[in-house]
């Protein structure tokens, strides 16, 4: 806003221009004159910065000042025009505010009244300045939302996820070219219409549907996995989350879709890759062990006490090497997610039952008694059961291991809340309280004079957990040195799929 | 007359000390280093049984033994597998997987025991 006020007076008597501009000068403002319409409308129009006052004579010889009056309306319609009338013609000032001046003075008048009704409109043309302001903030800030709003809807045009929203029935309101793409659908097809009348995968379908009902739990998220295509070259990933209004109600889902193809064809490679490195690695260390098994068998020669105990540890740990190998393959197989694929239905006793058989000639051979306390009754658990073979073989193997000749191990089997509790508990070594809580980490053997001879890969323990994390159930170890150990797994049973954990992973 | 056993497997150490196993019970061993060669011994030395590696160059023991199966004569010669891919957890995965994938009579993980090997071998002999 310019701090100095500009004041034009457009007067035919040179006595009241000067007057006014001696008086208006005083007061600090700029005064322009003029001596007749025509070039007050001059001065108007070639002005870039408006006039804030005019000080506009009704009778004027040539263009009248009502004449004037109009031409100024036209040029600008926001500009003040005070009129000045001719020995209190009050009709004309009436009628001149009629056609829009701002306020009127009489002639003659004594300088303070000049002032006041000049200071006057000057405040109005002050407030009038602010409004515009204000409404050219409030047209831009609008602008703001509208570039805003273009902006949102390029970043989700442009994304590389797919975006699919729906409202409360299940309605597309919203979809990017990515998931037009990833689905093979065209976009444009999908918006109003019901996803259900959509081709899309029936899993999303459900996941779309299941997030937008209300339960008593709260919301629900869903993450999959899709496979599309002929045969299933296509992978996606697809996030499905409610979205929730203000006061907490569930307006539609939202649905991101990934596509993890080439992480997939990746992820193959890679499993193709270690694959070939572990066997790389087995091979040469299976020959070894077969001629040492050949030679400790007598079967090349004879071989003395000597010799024999100096290849049997040798065997030992080529087997532990092997062993080592075998745990690096599970882990990575693990890490990929591989282990755990095909969870259903499971009878834990079932399983239990094939590796206390499968261990039993090792008991045997150790003089161990190997008991497994079979449950009246029991519900089967959601798990898979490749590697819940792996987490009992692990577990009953290294009881046997570290208990001494003589002793025993022993599982048992009970319900326990919504979970299913497996208890492998030996008469062994024992662990120290301290080590409670390192025993599940990757490479960590507790290393003791009896434990020393004791092969192992330090790994064991470290895929057990991760299964049954994998699981969402839960390992603990209770044990007293000297005595003995008891590993407990909880698993979540069919029937109400729980989580047997304190937290979640 | 000793009962001829065919050892297919390219690693020629662990096949060496395979052989001794088997010489030593009083089995005649023949040895073909590969798929291939093993599917044309098997042909022309008519083995009595078959111990077969999984895990090899030319042509894997998966593949030879389902052209050997394939074969109305040669499908009747008994077959072990030997692996050294399969880890002892997923015991039982694997044989099922067998049971639905290949037509092997029985498998045994390498490195084998001796008297492991020499009991499996003499149980599918009788059969």
């Amino acid at each position: 806003m310019q701090n100095q006020a500009n004041i034009l007076v457009i007067d035919d008597e040179l006595i009241m221009r000067e007057g006014c501009t001696r008086v208006l000068v005083k007061e600090g403002w700029s005064v322009i004159t003029a001596e007749d319409g025509q070039k007050g409308l001059e001065q108007i129009s070639n002005r870039t910065q408006p006039f804030d006052v005019i000080l506009l004579d009704l009778m004027m010889p040539g263009m009248s000042g009502m004449e004037v009056m109009e031409n100024i309306r036209s040029l600008d319609p926001d500009l003040l025009v005070i009129v000045i009338t001719g020995y209190a013609t009050v009709e004309s000032a009436v009628e001149a505010m009629k056609k829009g001046a701002y306020d009127f003075i009489s002639k003659p008048f004594a300088p303070d009244q000049l002032r006041i009704v000049v200071r006057r409109a000057l405040e109005r043309r002050t407030l009038q300045k602010e409004a515009v302001f204000l409404r050219q903030e409030r047209e831009k800030s609008l602008r703001d939302v509208a570039t805003e709003q273009s902006r949102i809807r390029t970043i989700i045009h442009c994304m590389g996820d797919g975006v699919l929203v729906c409202d409360r029935e299940g309605t597309v309101v919203l979809v990017n070219p990515a998931t037009g793409r990833m689905l093979h659908l065209p976009e444009a097809s999908l918006v109003g219409t019901p996803l259900s009348q959509a081709p899309i995968p029936p899993e999303l379908l459900r996941a779309v549907e299941e997030s937008s009902k209300t339960t008593e739990t709260g919301y629900t998220s869903i993450s999959q996995e899709l496979s599309l295509g002929p045969s299933g070259e296509i992978s996606l990933r697809a996030h499905t989350a409610p979205v929730i209004n203000d006061a907490g109600e569930i307006m539609g889902a939202v649905t991101v879709l990934q596509d993890i193809s080439h992480l997939k064809e990746l992820d193959k490679m890679k499993t193709e890759f270690i694959g070939m490195v572990a066997h790389e690695l087995r091979a040469p260390l299976a020959a070894v062990e077969q001629q040492l098994s050949v030679i400790l068998n007598r079967m090349a020669g004879e071989v003395t006490e000597k010799q024999e105990q100096l290849l049997s540890r040798a065997k030992e740990r080529t087997k532990g090497l092997l062993d080592l190998i075998r745990d690096l393959l599970d882990l990575s197989k693990m890490e990929a997610g591989k282990m755990v694929q095909y969870k259903e239905p499971l009878s834990l006793e079932e399983v239990i039952q094939g590796v206390v058989d499968l261990m039993r000639p090792e008991a045997e051979a150790k003089k161990i008694d190997l008991q497994f306390y079979l449950p009246t009754h029991l519900p089967p658990v959601i798990a898979d059961r490749n590697s819940m073979e792996g987490v009992f073989t692990n577990l009953i193997s290294n009881g046997i291991r570290y208990t001494p000749e003589g002793g025993k191990v022993w599982i048992t089997l009970n319900e326990e809340g919504g979970c299913v509790k497996a208890a492998v508990s030996d008469t062994g070594l024992g662990i120290k309280k301290e080590d409670f809580s390192r025993i599940f980490d990757r490479f960590y053997r507790v290393k003791t004079a009896e434990t020393r001879q004791i092969v192992g890969t330090g790994l064991g323990l470290s895929i057990v957990k991760s299964i049954v994390d994998a699981h969402w159930g839960s390992i603990t170890v209770q044990s007293e040195v000297g005595k003995g150990t008891t590993f407990s797994v909880l698993l979540p049973k069919e029937a109400t799929p729980a989580i047997c954990q304190k937290e979640k992973p | 007359m000793p009962k001829k056993i065919l050892l297919i497997d390219d690693d020629p150490d662990l096949l060496n000390a395979v052989r001794i196993i088997l010489e030593r019970r009083g089995y005649e061993v023949v040895a073909a280093f590969g798929g291939i060669e093993g599917l044309e011994k098997t042909k022309t030395e008519k083995p009595d049984l078959i111990v077969l590696d999984v895990m090899m160059p030319d042509k894997d023991g998966y593949t030879v033994c389902k052209e050997l199966k394939a074969n109305p004569e040669l499908g009747k010669i008994p077959v072990l597998l030997m692996t050294a891919v399969v880890s002892n957890i997923p015991t039982t995965r694997f044989t099922q997987q067998m049971g639905l994938e290949t037509e092997a009579d029985d498998y045994i993980d390498k490195p084998v025991e001796p008297a492991e090997l020499v009991k499996r071998i003499e149980i599918l002999l009788s059969k």
